[in-house]
């Protein structure tokens, strides 16, 4: 199974200038946990629902700052071709929910490790419904050997 | 940011007592060494693509090498 296997959502983008409430709406807007920050046309950091949260509400951080203040440097990223255990690891070693998908040097995408559970689960439902129906349903030749006679 | 194969990056530690992260630059793909970057970590061994966010140098492969040769 490779990376483009899961379900991703499109990139949602702010620039390093937008304030925090603008993020905000974005994310409600959009529906997504976190926006990629770019400088330019260069991603330089991902802020998330949580950032807001616990960076900006808790601390009373004026509504207008901008969102580079408070955003966590550096987009983890990894290509739609890379296998699925890479972003297993990924996930894992860096501590990070979310991470870009990239083709090529091109953001095409975001995936989350809400996404990737849902993928497996889905796998999983559909192995459980092959038990269910050997369970079930049991070929004639898969019962157990009438007992030998004394 | 520009950077290329053989160089290190070094992300800086955001809090007091935490460490920087090392490693070597193992493929580069934006065009003119531009990011995104395939990062082989010194701390775990494994690889991660990386777009570098502002805590981020880059050291030249010619800067690692003379550090490697004055250390030994």
């Amino acid at each position: 199974m490779r990376v483009e296997d899961f379900t991703w959502r499109d990139p949602v983008t702010v620039d390093v200038g937008t304030t925090i409430v603008d993020a905000a709406e974005l994310l409600a807007a959009h529906g997504v946990g976190a926006l990629i920050v770019l400088d330019g046309q260069r991603p330089v950091g991902v802020v998330t629902d949580r950032d807001l949260v616990t960076r900006c509400l808790a601390v009373g951080m004026a509504p207008d700052s901008r969102v580079d203040a408070v955003m966590s440097m550096g987009v983890i990223a990894v290509d739609r071709h890379d296998e699925a255990e890479d972003l297993f690891h990924l996930f894992s070693t860096h501590a990070v929910r979310r991470a870009a998908v990239v083709d090529h040097d091109r953001v095409v995408g975001v995936v989350s490790l809400d996404d990737v559970l849902v993928s497996i689960a889905g796998e999983l439902s559909v192995v459980a419904n092959v038990m269910s129906a050997q369970i079930m349903f049991p070929h004639a030749g898969d019962s157990a050997p009438p007992p030998a006679r004394a | 940011m520009h950077a290329s194969v053989g160089d290190e990056i070094i992300i800086a530690g955001h809090v007091v007592g935490e460490a920087k992260r090392v490693g070597l630059i193992v493929e580069v793909r934006g065009d003119d060494g531009s990011p995104p970057y395939r990062v082989r970590w010194d701390d775990s061994g494994r690889t991660t693509l990386l777009f570098p966010g502002y805590d981020a140098a880059i050291k030249p492969l010619t800067e690692v090498d003379t550090d490697e040769e004055s250390a030994s």
